[in-house]
């Protein structure tokens, strides 16, 4: 790491020689390449570096947050009084904050590449998008709007904190994302999608984009092609891992964030249609379980411990059916009488941490997708999505398939255009009655707070039946 | 408070200092070293930001915070081939790294064929009113003040709950460019997003934003979200179909938004617009006249000129539904055979305030017309089905109110609008009197909006 560590340890020094009662401080530094590719023309290419430090510190019961990208001590220290400062003032209308108990933790711990990305040349790297501009071409479907964009990423962070954990973290991360338009006579359809890892280069060569963007296209345009409306009756659905992955992100991952549930982000992100006297109680049927990981290795949201110092572990949050664990951070733990579960991230040194998922994931059943289709006499499978949606309470959902099919006599039949599903969490949880074992792991970048911070996650899970549902 | 900076600085950035001061040098020096290498078009911008947020929910504040950023950002082009970055440190060292990784970052890249130049100056600058307001700049404090008036403002309306921000920040910025442009700049912001809490159904969201701290009005804000929620209570599930739905400024600003961003030629190349081939078409209802303009005063996303330097400028978007122009940069202009609307965005061009002209009507008057409707205060997580069609879906949240011949009936709740951003446009029957200026998650381009009155508007809801 290029910045002196040293720094982490003189602010926590200082912050607590000016009054705080707590300090711990986020060192960071990521270098990070970008490339795009619109309609087969590269666009800017662009490369960055970000460094600078986050201090929090807690002045009088009340939590202040500070950070600063001049990593000189006089401006470090200028910018923590001036929180302190503020943080004191704002004590007398401010909330007077507890941490959960946790022990101190002293760590060093990296992600390997085997190909690394600071090896790789930027043409190496935009040779990724042009192998999928081929692809297209490949196609001769009609792709008019096809735009590309690949970015690396590398972080190094060092966690300090008052109550001795001292923490250093390397982490390498890539990102792929495609937005395409596709044509078939007056009918369009626009897909996108993302793939993330952490990891070095090969995690981009795993994934064989042209091979899955040919797919993607030939699936999307014989729906444009041959798409029926979708069955006005009630139906069993069987929905792909894609569709799997945005349902337990959405209708399980946000609403159990704690934050949400004890009103914290009430402003912007909402609420949570979750309380704290539904812990326990059954939201779904005994074939839903479901979890939230940041330890899966090479996954995008991938740590080790969490931006308070927390050693990071699996949370059950929905097992045979029945509410599990909240993903707190040390100060909801407090709140509720539980220890922190190693939840707490923020997208940078400049972010407070706050309540996040990592990986949140519906574990595989024994099914194989094939027999999942097998078992239903009238529905439809829901392969992917293009448009979705989520009230702020996480209770009512919207999402509209792009490659679907008809299942007649367990065997799939013509395509249906646009199927959509608008359903409430606890109908949806309780309608799944069968999970396949073909889990995938897909990957987003989960919007929450303000300012706002847009965090690398994984959702994912097998392909699932729903029985019995209504689609528009 | 804004200037020209007219006399040019020749020394290197090797002076001791590394505060903000030496931005300017940092940016010549730059763009000496980048045009002796081979350099075509080189603009830097460099900025510094100090801003402070007070976080609060459950009528306290969480968290106060505290930021300040230095950014170098950089552009160049050499043969066609177009680099960017942005470096945090204004040092010499930093300067230099980034001149040697930036020439072997142009040497691996591609050309963008596309690619038609940057603005060529000097251009004069006006002084757009305010735009700066050192009470904003020394505030030290007294932001805890205006939060608590606002807090105690809403508890009096009834409100139990509140959560939001309160935001504060001054920026100075100076860009330099290797075509005759240099232009100086320092502006101040306050921001407030307020949301009020009854009980748990019922609930409603306000934002204000200001350049100049007499304008900034989060006490009123305040009020008015409390009272939103206090006639939210006890809502009854609503029923889908079509409604004339009359929006508040903040959820008709989100369309507004999206709208916007649709007019960006990027966009429309991208096929993430529902305006290709429209410019002279009917977009929208005749009583739409949208503009966009950069050199609003008091306008929060106002500023002296667009990314290459080009002074900001009025643009008229819509005149009576009918579609003018696209937004563009120098490049996309000439591409296009046709002149920089000062929009850049150096890849893609962008709105800075949109503006929607102001009808004749108040809201009682509005509510009159309408037999069955409903009337939406806030949207949230609006997502595209498909963005050259328009086709897209959103959620009311917070109050929302059903309209029965001419009368209001009461809070509903759980229902979805399922539609099209041109017939929304299309559909456009009234344009309130009332303005607002919003910005905020769910509108992320400041807007200044009256409240509008939308026939025919498609509402779904869980079927299941």
């Amino acid at each position: 790491m290029d910045i002196d560590l040293d720094l982490a340890e003189f602010v926590i020094d200082y912050a607590k020689k000016i009054g705080a009662s707590y300090a711990d401080a986020r060192l960071e530094s990521t270098a990070a390449n970008g490339f795009v590719l619109k309609n087969g023309i590269p666009q800017i290419s662009g490369f960055d570096r970000a460094k600078g430090i986050g201090v929090r510190v807690v002045i009088k019961g009340t939590l202040g947050f500070a950070s600063t990208n001049d990593l000189s001590k006089e401006s470090v220290k200028r910018v923590v009084e001036k929180a302190a400062k503020l943080t004191g003032y704002a004590s007398k209308i401010g909330e007077k904050v507890k941490f959960s108990d946790v022990e101190a933790h002293v760590a060093n711990y990296k992600v390997k590449q085997k190909i690394k990305l600071a090896d790789l040349e930027p043409k190496d790297k935009l040779k990724v998008l042009f192998d999928a501009e081929k692809a297209m071409k490949s196609t001769k479907a009609k792709v008019p709007g096809r735009f590309f964009s690949l970015g690396d990423f590398y972080t190094e962070k060092y966690f300090v904190n008052s109550e001795g954990s001292k923490i250093l973290s390397s982490i390498p991360r890539t990102d792929f994302w495609y937005f395409i338009t596709i044509e078939h006579g007056a009918r369009t359809a626009q897909r996108y999608w993302q793939y993330g890892d952490s990891g070095g280069f090969e995690t981009i060569y795993k994934h064989n984009f042209p091979k899955l963007l040919k797919e993607e296209v030939l699936g999307t345009k014989k729906n444009l092609e041959k798409g029926v409306k979708p069955p006005k009756e009630n139906v069993d659905v069987v929905i792909g891992p894609q569709i799997t992955g945005i349902m337990v992100h959405e209708s399980v991952g946000h609403p159990y964030e704690a934050d949400r549930v004890l009103g914290r982000e009430a402003a912007q992100a909402g609420e949570s249609f979750l309380t704290l006297n539904m812990l326990g109680t059954r939201i779904g049927s005994g074939a839903v379980n479901i979890v939230d990981d940041p330890t899966l290795p090479g996954s995008f949201g991938y740590y080790l411990y969490d931006d308070e110092g927390v050693k990071a572990k699996e949370r059950w949050l929905i097992k045979k059916g029945v509410i599990g664990d909240l993903l707190h951070n040390r100060e909801t733990a407090a709140i509720v009488g539980h220890k922190s579960n190693a939840a707490a991230r923020a997208t940078g040194y400049d972010r407070e941490p706050i309540v996040r998922m990592a990986n949140t994931v519906f574990k595989p059943g024994s099914y194989k997708e094939e027999e999942l289709i097998e078992g239903v006499t009238n529905g439809v499978f829901i392969k992917n999505f293009m448009e979705w949606n989520i009230d702020d309470k996480r209770l009512n959902a919207k999402y509209t398939g792009a490659e679907a099919y008809m299942i007649r006599n367990g065997r799939l039949a013509e395509p249906v255009l646009k199927p959509t599903i608008e359903i409430s969490t606890p109908k949806l949880w309780d309608s799944v009655d069968a999970a396949g074992k073909n889990i995938e792991y897909h990957s987003g970048t989960c919007g929450k707070a303000e300012p706002m911070q847009a965090i690398p996650v994984w959702f994912g899970g097998p392909s699932l039946r729903i029985k019995n549902i209504k689609l528009k | 408070m804004t200037k020209a900076r007219t006399k040019r600085r020749s020394t290197s950035p090797a002076r001791k200092s590394e505060t903000r001061e030496e931005a300017p040098f940092i940016a010549e020096y730059l763009i000496r070293k980048l045009k002796r290498g081979g350099a075509d078009d080189v603009i830097v911008n460099a900025t510094t930001e100090e801003a402070t947020q007070l976080k609060f929910s459950n009528n306290v504040i969480n968290t106060t915070k505290t930021w300040h950023n230095d950014k170098i950002d950089v552009f160049v082009s050499i043969e066609k081939k177009l680099v960017a970055t942005s470096i945090k440190e204004l040092t010499g060292k930093a300067a230099d790294d980034v001149v040697n990784k930036m020439f072997k970052f142009v040497k691996a890249a591609l050309p963008t064929k596309e690619y038609k130049g940057v603005a060529e100056g000097p251009y004069k600058y006006k002084n757009i009113p305010d735009t700066y307001d050192k009470a904003i700049e020394n505030l030290d404090g007294t932001n805890v003040d205006i939060l608590n008036a606002c807090i105690n403002a809403a508890k009096k309306n009834k409100a139990k709950r509140l959560a939001g921000v309160l935001e504060t920040s001054v920026t100075n910025s100076y860009l330099l460019t290797s075509n005759n442009v240099e232009v100086e700049e320092k502006g101040t912001k306050a921001y407030f997003s307020i949301r009020a809490f009854v009980d748990k159904y019922a609930s409603g969201h306000q934002v204000c934003n200001s350049r100049v701290l007499k304008k900034f009005k989060p006490e009123t804000s305040a009020e008015k979200a409390a009272i939103i929620a206090k006639q939210a209570v006890n809502p009854k599930h609503g029923e889908p179909g079509n409604y004339d739905v009359i929006f508040s400024p903040l959820p008709f600003s989100n369309f507004l938004a999206s709208f916007g961003e649709a007019t960006s030629i990027f966009n429309v190349e991208s096929k993430l617009s529902c305006l290709a081939n429209k410019i002279g078409k009917r977009v929208a209802s005749s009583k739409v006249n949208l503009v966009d303009d950069g050199s609003l005063p008091n306008g929060f996303g106002t500023s002296l000129s667009d990314d290459e330097g080009v002074p900001t400028q009025r643009n008229i978007l819509v005149d009576k539904g009918v579609l003018k122009t696209y937004l563009h940069n120098t490049s996309t202009a000439k591409k296009h055979k046709t002149t920089t609307t000062a929009n850049a965005g150096l890849v893609s061009p962008s709105p800075f305030n949109l503006v929607l002209e102001k009808g004749n009507f108040n809201k009682e008057e509005m509510i009159k017309q309408v037999k069955r409707g409903l009337i939406v205060t806030n949207v949230w997580y609006t997502r595209f089905q498909n963005y050259e069609s328009g086709d897209f879906s959103t959620i009311p949240r917070d109050g929302m109110f059903l309209i029965e011949n001419g009368k209001v009936k009461g809070a509903v709740k759980e229902l979805r609008i399922s539609d099209n951003l041109l017939r929304i446009m299309q559909n456009v029957a009234a344009v309130g009197k009332d303005q607002e200026a919003t910005f905020g998650w769910e509108v992320e381009i400041p807007t200044v909006t009256p409240p509008v009155l939308v026939k025919d508007v498609r509402v779904t809801k869980s079927s299941n």
